[in-house]
């Protein structure tokens, strides 16, 4: 029970700043896109009013849409699945074994800084067909493995996975960081504590660092989903959703309908499931913490 | 709001304003789109202040002038600059501002701005359906009486104005005016056995296979950017449908895609990328790269819009003029190799809600009038939209770009690429349609039926 | 990353716990080395890349030297002095967010975990529902916005909505921390007679310090590089930052990919300096918290 008594007017001034900020300026916009949505607009002339119609046709009449969806959870599965549990085990690797992280953390989180622009050049020199210098191609066929080759960034079946790949790699970094501050945050003296009870290494990290780590753990759930609902620089810079929509997004989806297909209500409506499938994952994800904090607290 | 002690309650008091201000920004965004129609028609009355230059000691004035030449290191960067500091010097109270940015930025940036009505002085847009909407939506001050003044619209080549008029009102003034050509290199072709460029696509099919039997790329393309693939594929189907018109005659309900032209450019078109005429993941190449392997000469041939030919003039492919220019082949006997995929440049536009008006229409006089002088002198005037005076061969032009400029006395008619006459939504499924047959073989009555579909999906 | 196992790995320059040979820290350390290798390499490719010709670069590979060392690209990129005045924006516009975010998220994750009212959850219910929302699809009506308010081609134009984009998450990174300090705190700050905004000042600050070099990092990486919104509200040249530097070298048929590396180079440098220089500061203020906590 929080415990601190105060006016009407502290809350305000401690509140109202930042809310108003937010409300006028994320949540107003928001409000306006669920407007356009039922609008068929191309963004400059006359709009006409088409009710729901942009949703029917987004969810029943649209190629691309459900692929799109797929690819965008896959994108985050990918990303909390695999890349969330290397990072934390990387975490705590380093917290165990090196006594003074920072340049380790630090290089680790060094492909985050970088412009996506420049990731995307470097890659594609990795991923080109061995004709075009591409380094992994030019590896397998070394090795032998000549039918391993692909053109993996205009392969359709396999263009997505190329992409999901350099996701990891390039955030990995984060989340090591991430987590790696939170494993620091933990008091030395539980696990000093834990050691004369006889716990240490991979048992402290079972009973200590695992529930410990779990409101840190969360946010870097949090900022995967997000970044991966977002996704779209990196998309643009290797595929540009191609060939043929197969590395589209949902993002990258919104783009080409609103901006080039020129479909501004159409495009507010992906707008608008994107938001939803937001809220409703920071409910879910919201709601499954909470569950895992009781059971260990 | 500028105090910084009260930071919050500054931001608190921007916090306010914002959600005001968004309530009103809704609205008068509904009342923006209902009366815009009738708002081009009376247009032309704003726009008749005379814009003779009388400069005195004036108000001072600002003209944003938004363009797409952003990079100090490209000659029209420098150009640009040049007319304009000579603009500024002779008209003390004007200044411009450069908005430059890169071309895909810019154009989300004035779709953004015009639907809130804040379009820059100046700016720039693509030649027919791609401006349509802008001018429907009455943004764009007419040009008619600005460009009669000082001979200007005399400067223009015959023809080129169309793509920019609607109702008999110009909205624009080109840059540019470029076809489609292929360019070769001829060591290669050497190399290969091949004596002379193909007049048949049967022949440069054959040559592909010939190229690459040799170990050589035959052609390269950048098909990440979709529209190079699209350009090429609206070639043959110029030549297929023997002429041009095609997408004006499905407009007008006389054809369909199932038309035989259009599944037989298909076809042709497939057996070019299945004959491998293209390079291995031609899809993630944007295009710079995919121009690169010609001008690495990496790849045999490259099919381009004329613009292309200052790059590869000085590229390393032509050393000791090794790089040739031949038209578009006749396909399946049909067509005529001097009918062209025409390429209208981007064009400068005038918001016609300008605080300035007269002084912005007076300065793009000024522009356009300078822009072929200037563009000759920096080796830039091949493909320029206006008329040039001068020597190309005397000012050192290549013996390239002497034949791709021999090219353009040769054209008789074409057609302007898809994305030009077809509405957006329409032209974005055509893309991604050709696309997709780089990396999956389709039937070709497929691929028309995708586009008739999309078409109907998208008629307003 | 497997391919990158076949360089010479070193142990990185860190003191292990406990010295001597291990074969399981040989292995811990081996794979250190090679994570280290996979993700300081961009780094290194880059500044390679901003010495090469456009052909070298777009020729697309991986290991290459340029043939002759293209300075030039630096000279373009350094140009006109452009560099330094949108280095200047950059540092105006990411310090001021920065600066805004965490006192205006502190505040509010501070009285919504901290006071007792009624309408704490929904408020932070309010702010987590914005957590997600991409900042490119209220282009449109921020312009609107922005357009009323008279402050397009301003500094405010940048500054406000990265504010607003960055306040879910921060509250929402901040309230995490500030449940897990015990209440008995401020009770007995209570008892000393202190007031709320001493104890939001001299006790939850300075505890905090950990959640607010996450959200200066977040807020940094998202701000720093963007821009898309930049580009749409801001026309003068006075006021662009640092990405307008990057992608004035694309132009409508060629991009000038050589100059693009070098502007990468000065841009990402002075971040990848101060980020080094903060790394110290963040884990000492993490211990900081930890013994505090």
């Amino acid at each position: 029970m929080n415990v601190l008594k105060v006016s009407r007017w502290t809350i305000a001034a401690f509140v109202l700043p930042c809310l108003l900020l937010y409300v006028g300026l994320v949540f107003a916009p928001i409000i306006v896109s669920f407007y356009n949505a039922t609008l068929n607009w191309n963004g400059i002339g006359v709009a006409k009013h088409v009710g729901l119609g942009n949703f029917h046709r987004m969810f029943t009449n649209d190629s691309v849409f459900w692929p799109s969806v797929r690819r965008t959870f896959m994108l985050a599965g990918f990303s909390m699945l695999v890349q969330l549990p290397i990072a934390l085990f990387v975490a705590i690797l380093i917290s165990r074994y090196v006594r003074k992280a920072n340049f380790l953390v630090s290089s680790y989180f060094m492909p985050v800084i970088l412009s996506v622009a420049v990731i995307g050049q470097l890659w594609k020199t990795i991923y080109n067909p061995a004709s075009q210098g591409g380094m992994i191609n030019q590896i397998l066929i070394k090795l032998g493995l000549d039918s391993w080759t692909h053109a993996w960034l205009s392969e359709p079946k396999v263009a997505i996975y190329a992409i999901i790949f350099i996701g990891l790699w390039q955030y990995l970094g984060y989340h090591i960081l991430i987590q790696f501050t939170g494993i620091q945050n933990i008091p030395a003296d539980i696990y000093e504590a834990a050691k004369i009870d006889g716990a240490e290494g991979l048992t402290a990290d079972r009973y200590i660092t695992l529930p410990m780590i779990v409101p840190i753990f969360k946010i870097s759930v949090v900022l995967s989903f997000i970044g991966s609902l977002q996704s779209f620089d990196l998309i643009m810079v290797t595929t540009a959703g191609g060939p043929a929509h197969a590395t589209d997004v949902l993002a990258s989806h919104m783009y080409n309908i609103s901006i080039l297909s020129q479909k501004y209500g159409y495009g507010s409506a992906i707008a608008c499931f994107l938001v939803v499938v937001c809220l409703v994952a920071t409910v879910i994800i919201n709601f499954l913490f909470n569950r895992l904090d009781r059971r260990y607290n | 709001m500028n105090s910084t002690g009260k930071k919050v309650v500054g931001t608190a008091m921007v916090g306010f304003l914002a959600v005001g201000m968004a309530a009103c920004g809704s609205k008068n965004d509904n009342d923006n789109a209902a009366p815009s129609s009738s708002a081009a028609s009376t247009a032309s009355a704003s726009a008749s202040a005379p814009a003779s230059s009388d400069s005195g000691s004036k108000e001072k004035v600002t003209i944003t002038f938004q363009n797409i030449y952003p990079d100090p290191t490209d000659p029209k960067y420098n150009m640009l600059h040049k007319i304009v500091k000579q603009y500024e010097t002779d008209h003390p109270n004007v200044h411009i501002e450069l908005d430059s940015l890169n071309t895909d930025q810019q154009k989300q940036k004035l779709k953004t701005q015009a639907a809130s009505n804040e379009v820059p002085d100046i700016t720039i847009v693509n030649p027919s359906a791609q401006m349509k909407p802008y001018v429907d939506a009455g943004l764009f001050a007419p040009l008619n009486e600005m460009i009669e003044q000082n001979g200007l619209k005399d400067t223009f080549q015959s023809g080129i104005l169309d793509y920019y008029t609607f109702d008999g009102n110009v909205y624009a003034l080109p840059d540019g005016n470029n076809i489609a050509l292929l360019y070769y290199n001829k060591a290669l072709f050497k190399q290969a056995g091949i004596d002379a460029p193909p007049t048949t696509f049967e022949d440069l099919v054959a040559d592909v296979k010939k190229l690459k039997e040799k170990g050589i790329q035959p052609m390269a393309i950048g098909e990440k950017d979709t529209w190079t693939g699209s350009f090429l594929f609206m070639n043959v189907l110029l030549r297929t449908n023997g002429g041009p018109g095609f997408l004006q005659d499905i407009v007008d309900g006389k054809k369909t895609f199932e038309d035989p032209a259009f599944t037989g450019a298909v076809d042709a078109f497939e057996q070019l990328v299945q004959a491998g005429a293209f390079q291995e993941g031609a899809t993630s190449f944007d295009y710079n790269a995919g121009e690169n392997l010609f001008k690495t000469g990496k790849a045999a041939m490259y099919f381009m819009g004329s613009w292309a030919t200052g790059g590869i003039e000085v590229s390393d492919a032509n050393k000791d003029g090794n790089v040739g220019v031949f038209k578009f082949p006749t396909v399946g006997g049909k067509g005529d190799p001097n009918q062209f995929m025409l390429a209208p440049g981007s064009a400068f536009a005038v918001s016609k809600n300008s605080k300035h008006l007269p002084e912005t229409l007076d300065f793009l006089n000024y522009f356009m009038l300078n822009y072929p002088k200037e563009a000759f002198a920096v080796k830039g005037a091949v493909g320029v939209a206006q008329k040039v005076d001068g020597d190309f061969k005397a000012a050192g032009y290549s013996d390239m770009a002497m034949e791709v400029l021999a090219m353009f006395k040769d054209v008789q008619g074409g057609d302007i690429s898809f994305d030009n006459t077809m509405n957006p939504a329409t032209s974005q499924a055509h893309l991604s349609s050709i696309q997709n047959l780089f990396v999956a073989k389709k039937d070709a009555a497929a691929v028309a039926k995708e586009h008739q579909q999309a078409y109907e999906d998208n008629k307003e | 990353m497997s391919q990158s196992a076949s360089i010479a790995v070193r142990e990185p320059a860190v003191q292990p716990r406990r010295r001597g040979f291990s074969l399981k820290k040989t292995i811990v350390f081996g794979f250190f080395g090679i994570l280290l290798v996979t993700q300081l390499y961009p780094l290194l490719w880059l500044l390679i890349y901003s010495l090469k010709t456009n052909e070298e670069i777009l020729s697309g590979s991986f290991f290459a030297l340029p043939a002759s060392v293209q300075w030039s690209n630096y000279s373009n990129a350094l140009a006109g002095g452009r560099y330094w005045h949108y280095l200047l924006n950059s540092v105006i516009v990411t310090s001021a967010t920065m600066v805004c975010v965490i006192l205006l998220a502190s505040l509010a994750a501070f009285a919504i975990t901290r006071f007792r009212w009624k309408y704490g959850q929904i408020v932070m219910l309010i702010f987590l529902m914005g957590m997600m929302i991409p900042l490119q699809s209220t282009l449109l009506p921020l312009m609107l916005i922005f357009k009323h308010m008279h402050i397009l081609n301003t500094r405010w134009a940048m500054i406000l909505p990265y504010i607003a984009f960055q306040i879910p998450i921060a509250v929402f990174i901040m309230s995490g921390f500030l449940r897990t300090i015990p209440h008995e705190i401020e009770e007995s700050a209570i008892m000393d007679g202190a007031n709320v905004i001493r104890i939001f000042r001299s006790i939850i600050l300075p505890v905090s310090v950990p959640p607010i070099m996450t959200v200066c990092i977040l807020t940094f990486i998202n701000v720093w590089n963007e821009y898309i919104l930049a580009a749409t509200f801001i026309s003068k040249e006075a006021l662009k930052t640092l990405p307008f530097g990057v992608y004035s070298f694309v132009s409508q048929y060629s991009v000038n990919y050589g100059a693009i590396g070098a502007f990468l180079v000065l841009g990402a440098l002075p971040v990848i300096l101060v980020y080094f220089l903060l790394a110290e500061k963040i884990t000492k203020g993490m211990v900081a918290g930890a013994v505090k906590g």
